[in-house]
């Protein structure tokens, strides 16, 4: 879900750096990228099933 | 190099970036292979590495520009590091089908810093950021293709995930897209 949430918000972010103001998409993408470094964040502190 | 040849190479690069994800897509689809949770987020980061390319060809090249696609590179070569090294035991037979001997995590990383290097390359260029903003020239049918391509691929993406994930958080190993089954 988290996934679908963030290609959508680039997607919107995108649009917004084609049509929109400066301003607003600088500001749309500094919360996905934080939104993205949150997400992985979240799966790098997974438990790793090693092999050794 | 000129404002119209940074635009120009800016055009290519969003080309380059669609092809990525139109590939990435096309291994999904042929390949019946579903992309995990880490493989998402590599491909969210090639998506969020266009916004730089589509702000330069809008409002012309600027280094703030170039500094978004940077980040993007950054974060995407540190998630794809950590898919390396999740496999990079001896014996490891890594995640998905490799491809001309690489994985796609693989490729991604070379990918990443590939354009770590291109932006820092194009960066040395500062004829490009002397033009004014206001003489900079109206996007061409060219262009404006490259923005849409990068869009709806992002678009079918926001699709295709919602397919395999459903609204609920995505499978480490998906086998089978959860609102299909």
């Amino acid at each position: 879900m988290e996934f679908t949430a963030l290609f959508l918000a680039i997607a919107i972010t995108m649009l917004v750096a084609w049509y929109g103001s400066r301003t607003l998409a600088f500001s749309l993408f500094a919360v996905v990228l934080i939104a993205c470094v949150a997400t992985f964040l979240h799966h790098a502190t997974d438990a790793l099933k090693l092999s050794f | 190099m000129t404002s119209h040849r940074a635009i120009a190479l800016n055009v290519l690069a969003l080309y380059a970036l669609a092809a990525l994800l139109a590939a990435a897509f096309t291994a999904q689809f042929i390949l019946g292979e579903l992309p995990c949770p880490l493989c998402l987020l590599q491909r969210i980061m090639f998506a969020l590495l266009a916004i730089g390319p589509i702000l330069n060809i809008r409002f012309g090249p600027r280094p703030s520009h170039y500094a978004l696609s940077l980040l993007a590179a950054v974060v995407g070569a540190s998630v794809s590091t950590r898919q390396v090294l999740l496999h990079i035991m001896p014996g490891d037979a890594g995640y998905g089908t490799a491809l001309f001997g690489y994985h796609y995590y693989t490729w991604a990383l070379i990918g990443f810093i590939a354009a770590i290097v291109l932006l820092s390359l194009v960066l040395l260029f500062d004829r490009q950021f002397e033009k004014a903003p206001t003489a900079h020239p109206t996007p061409g049918v060219i262009a404006h293709v490259a923005v849409w391509f990068v869009i709806g691929l992002t678009a079918a993406n926001v699709a295709s995930t919602l397919l395999e994930c459903g609204f609920k958080a995505c499978a480490d190993d998906p086998k089978v897209y959860e609102l299909l089954k």
